[in-house]
């Protein structure tokens, strides 16, 4: 059969490497136009975090106030008197209490059990500095505010019983090594790796799961990329979105948080950081992914793995509190390596250098996870 | 801008001649090039557990072919184009497109085909021009050359004007016409269209049916392969067809061939003034009549071999014996006869 007689010029086709750099480069574009096409989505994505850095922040490790605390007076001496001074300013002073004089022992403590008291303070009956001495029943429930009433109220005895005219010790030198942080600022970091979490769900992985789900992807499994370049373009568009999503966090903590150390130098290698974080979560969604085929999958796993990449990073809590199992899951978590190298670079100004095991680590935990879903990937409908 | 309004030729990057496989003698062409099948299945076979979605399907499709693969819900079409087209490893059995194996040459098949899938593939979050952007790098196109196709392509499916608008707002007949242009963006060497037409209007149908033609007319050897449960659709645009049904291929051939091969495929219907007798109507037997009714007095209907005249010559010769014909219908034997004589009337699951 012969063809009609046109001089064809030769198309400059990709090929190889070039046509997979082509065909990674048509999933971030379609990734980034869809992720812009969906404000919602973009939007809730880079809220999220935020809303999460304001509340988390507001709600965790803030000082106590207006705890209820019930004295009984069972002495009435100069030193209980002394005492109910002491209380009396822990209300005005510090507003740590709402204190609730009570006549009867008995009485208090059904009121504690009915949760009307956190803790009842005893000065019994002869109250001395040589005893008996004050005695604290706490709703031990709760540890944080049990703790901090026993330790004030500890150390108004310890100044009631010292008595008038003895000089209080001498405090240890105490030295800060950075400048003063609130919490909101110290868990920033932690936030910008949860954006990125984000941003890599809602276009790498929720991505790969619309397209069979859908059946895109039917589109472009018959076409000539290798299923290697696939999933890295897949890993790459996750990562785009994710990097823009915790730079615009980034961004917006530079703007509202006191961060005197910070540098331009650091800025761009927290950007770099950012995008590797970014790189190795999605990394973990396309394994995750590699075979899945229902939101169901996307809708179980979500709570799962956020929690188990999130709260083992030391983003809330120093890693050196958790237990050996969870130090080790900790030392496994993409994001414990983002969250360091966030908080070395924009909280301590400390050198660039200082982040390359970070950095060694993110790249290869990205490798390993793309070439267990290019393993896992099933190219098939 | 100018849009080019008929299809080139397929460009020398996919002309995949090398390296010539062997089984294929060379027959000199104009362009002393080897003509080999576009599309060769032997005996393949999809088994899904104990169920058996192909069994041993063997066909050819040569060049320039297009070629019709009907049957009811079920029968193995879907399956079928899915292991030609690299989507699903066949159980057993061989197929090659243009000579390059669909389990160990996935790279060369992928490089010559172009599919329309019956899911719509298109991203109807990107726009028109978008989505053949994003499709034509997937293929290696790019710069003036993917601007270039874009448009002549877009141009060919009459969707050059909404080349800027949301996939999602177009109408199920413009989308449909994307996805043909996004198949075939690339100029396959061979097409698969998996019910390309289903749940369009009898307008945006013969619209993809022209286009199709256009295609075929300019590119002769395109070979296409079309699922379809449209017979008029298969009738109008194949060359020839297959009935499967239960994964095999029950019969084969052009569609006319069928449709003659058919023993009782034309339907005959007359009225006449008077009720004919019996004995004419034995005689009417001994002319070709068969499977002889008669809904009411002076009306008959019975059926013939197609293409021998039966009725015609049934209606001269009952007026020839004095009857005369109030009315006479003489309906052709269609593709959908042929389908249901092959694989009959009953529901599938």
């Amino acid at each position: 059969m012969s063809r009609p007689a046109v001089a064809w010029k030769p198309a400059r086709v990709a090929r190889g490497p070039f046509l997979a750099a082509l065909g990674m480069l048509a999933i971030c574009q379609r990734a980034y136009v869809t992720l812009w096409r969906q404000p919602v989505l973009l939007i809730s994505t880079m809220l999220f975090p935020i809303i999460y850095l304001l509340l988390l922040g507001n709600s965790l490790n803030r000082p106590l106030r207006a705890v209820s605390l019930a004295v009984v007076d069972e002495a009435g001496n100069a030193l209980s008197a002394e005492c109910l001074r002491g209380a009396a300013a822990l209300e005005t002073g510090r507003d740590l209490v709402r204190l609730h004089i009570v006549q009867d022992r008995a009485e208090a403590l059904t009121a504690l059990r009915r949760g009307a008291y956190r803790g009842i303070w005893v000065l019994p009956q002869g109250l001395a500095r040589l005893g008996p001495t004050p005695s604290f029943i706490g709703d031990n429930t709760d540890r944080a505010s049990y703790e901090t009433l026993e330790t004030a109220l500890g150390e108004i005895w310890t100044e009631a019983a010292a008595g008038r005219g003895v000089a209080p010790a001498v405090p240890s030198s105490r030295l800060e090594a950075y400048p003063y942080l609130d919490y909101v600022t110290y868990l920033a970091p932690a936030v910008v790796c949860l954006a990125i979490f984000m941003g890599s769900m809602v276009s790498g992985g929720l991505q790969v799961l619309e397209d069979r789900m859908y059946g895109y992807h039917e589109g472009y499994l018959v076409t000539p990329i290798t299923t290697g370049a696939l999933v890295s373009g897949h890993i790459l568009a996750g990562s785009i979105i994710a990097s823009i999503a915790g730079s615009a966090v980034l961004v917006a903590v530079l703007l509202f948080a006191p961060l005197p150390l910070l540098s331009s130098p650091s800025i761009a290698a927290s950007v770099f950081t950012i995008f590797l974080t970014a790189l190795s979560v999605s990394g973990v969604w396309s394994l995750l992914f590699s075979r899945a085929r229902h939101a169901s999958v996307l809708r179980g796993m979500f709570g799962i793995i956020n929690a188990a990449l999130f709260f083992p990073s030391g983003a809330l809590y120093p890693i050196e509190s958790y237990p050996a199992w969870l130090r080790t899951l900790s030392a496994l978590d993409p994001l414990t390596y983002g969250v360091r190298a966030l908080r070395d670079l924009i909280l301590k100004g400390a050198p660039i250098a200082s982040c390359y095991p970070a950095w060694l680590f993110l790249a290869t935990f990205t490798v390993v996870c793309g070439m267990l879903t290019r393993v896992l990937f099933r190219r098939e409908i | 801008m100018s849009v080019v309004s008929s299809f080139d030729p397929p460009p020398p990057f996919l002309d995949d001649d090398f390296p010539r496989p062997l089984e294929f003698p060379e027959i000199p062409t104009a362009r002393t090039r080897p003509l080999r099948p576009s599309i060769e299945a032997i005996g393949l076979t999809k088994r899904f557990g104990d169920f058996v979605a192909d069994d041993s399907v063997t066909f050819t499709v040569p060049p320039g072919e297009t070629y019709g693969l009907l049957g009811p819900n079920g029968a193995g079409k879907t399956t079928l184009v899915r292991m030609l087209t690299t989507l699903l490893p066949p159980t057993s059995g061989v197929a090659r497109i243009r000579g390059h194996d669909v389990v160990s040459a996935r790279g060369q098949v992928r490089r010559a085909i172009g599919t329309v899938s019956q899911a719509i593939t298109t991203d109807e979050n990107l726009s028109v021009r978008e989505n053949l952007s994003v499709q034509g790098k997937m293929y290696g196109l790019w710069g003036r050359e993917l601007k270039r196709r874009i448009e002549l392509r877009l141009g060919q499916v009459g969707l050059w004007e909404k080349r800027g608008q949301l996939t999602r707002t177009l109408s199920g007949g413009m989308r449909r016409r994307l996805e043909i242009a996004r198949g075939v963006l690339h100029s396959p060497r061979v097409l698969f269209l998996d019910e390309p037409t289903t749940g369009l209007d009898p307008q945006s149908r013969r619209a993809i049916w022209d286009l199709l033609g256009e295609m075929k007319a300019s590119d002769p050897e395109l070979a296409v392969v079309l699922t379809t449960h449209a017979m008029d659709e298969a009738d109008y645009l194949c060359d020839r067809v297959a009935i499967m049904d239960a994964g095999r291929i029950l019969q084969e051939g052009e569609p006319e061939r069928l449709k003659r091969a058919l023993e009782t495929g034309e339907h005959v219907s007359i009225e006449t003034d008077h009720p004919i007798s019996d004995t004419h109507r034995d005689e009417l037997a001994a002319i070709g009549a068969a499977n002889w009714r008669s809904p009411a007095p002076g009306h008959v209907e019975f059926q013939s071999r197609p293409g021998e005249g039966v009725g015609r010559r049934a209606s001269q010769w009952l007026e020839e014996k004095g009857y005369t014909i109030v009315h006479l219908t003489i309906a052709p034997v269609t593709l959908e006869d042929v389908f249901f004589s092959w694989t009959g009337r009953g529901l599938r699951e």
